[in-house]
């Protein structure tokens, strides 16, 4: 890892366009701004993990039509039931 | 019995849905970061299956190959309202009146339980083609919505 201390207003560049700018320092936290292109993605680590985590529980190999067991094949073709997905 | 993908990835008429925006199956969607985990998957298409509406499947046709189900989080959580990022919006190319399409990946577990990821969904720009996943800190819906299970 490369350790940088960058006072309030500096600037690291990554690679090819990527800029981190330190905005604000506070006692026991900092915020950051990040410019990158668009093909970057950007994000709150144990966020981005977290969705990272679940996108690869529910990836298949090619055809994800066959990992559907053959019973809830079955009732999927019933209506789903709606307001089920409230937190 | 087994519903089965056509083993190519044919161009397959795919049912309009979230307001009526057509997709057809040989229409490739660009995803510029491709999604948390797959990001060399930057380029799919999105797949009617035979009788499993309104489950798709999103096809990875580029990279690694992947797919994943997806289905219309409006079905699941009436209301469902996910705010669009001006970050992610930017990733669209999508101007304010364009309509998008909306989509969240379904899990199966190992019991035959299927979950919606109404936290992450999945957020097309068909004006464009292209899509991304919206990855936020803000968790007003759940990570693993159930959908239903095989003894419902």
């Amino acid at each position: 890892m490369l350790v940088f201390t960058r006072k309030r207003d500096e600037v690291i560049v990554i690679g090819d366009g990527i800029r981190v700018q330190v905005l604000r320092v506070g006692h026991d936290q900092v915020r950051l701004g990040v410019s990158a292109p668009l093909t970057v993605p950007v994000h709150r680590l144990e966020v981005y993990e977290q969705i990272e985590a679940e996108n690869r529980r529910a990836a298949s190999g090619p055809g994800a039509a066959r990992s559907i067991p053959p019973a809830l094949a079955e009732r999927l073709r019933r209506p789903l039931p709606a307001g089920k997905g409230d937190a | 019995m087994t519903t089965t993908m056509p083993q190519s990835a044919g161009p397959a008429a795919v049912a309009p849905s979230n307001d009526s925006l057509p997709l057809h199956a040989d229409d490739v969607i660009q995803f510029p970061a491709g999604i948390p985990g797959f990001e060399l998957c930057q380029r799919f298409v999105l797949l009617a299956m035979d009788g499993l509406m309104p489950l798709r499947c999103l096809q990875s046709v580029e990279g690694p190959p992947a797919s994943f189900l997806v289905v219309d989080p409006g079905l699941l959580a009436p209301g469902y309202s996910v705010p669009l990022s001006s970050a992610d919006r930017a990733r669209l190319g999508a101007a304010p009146e364009d309509p998008i399409l909306w989509l969240v990946i379904v899990t199966i577990d190992a019991e035959e339980r299927a979950f919606a990821n109404l936290r992450a969904p999945l957020v097309i720009n068909p004006a464009a083609m292209r899509g991304c996943q919206i990855v936020s800190a803000e968790a007003r819906y759940p990570l693993r919505s159930p959908l239903v299970t095989a003894g419902d």
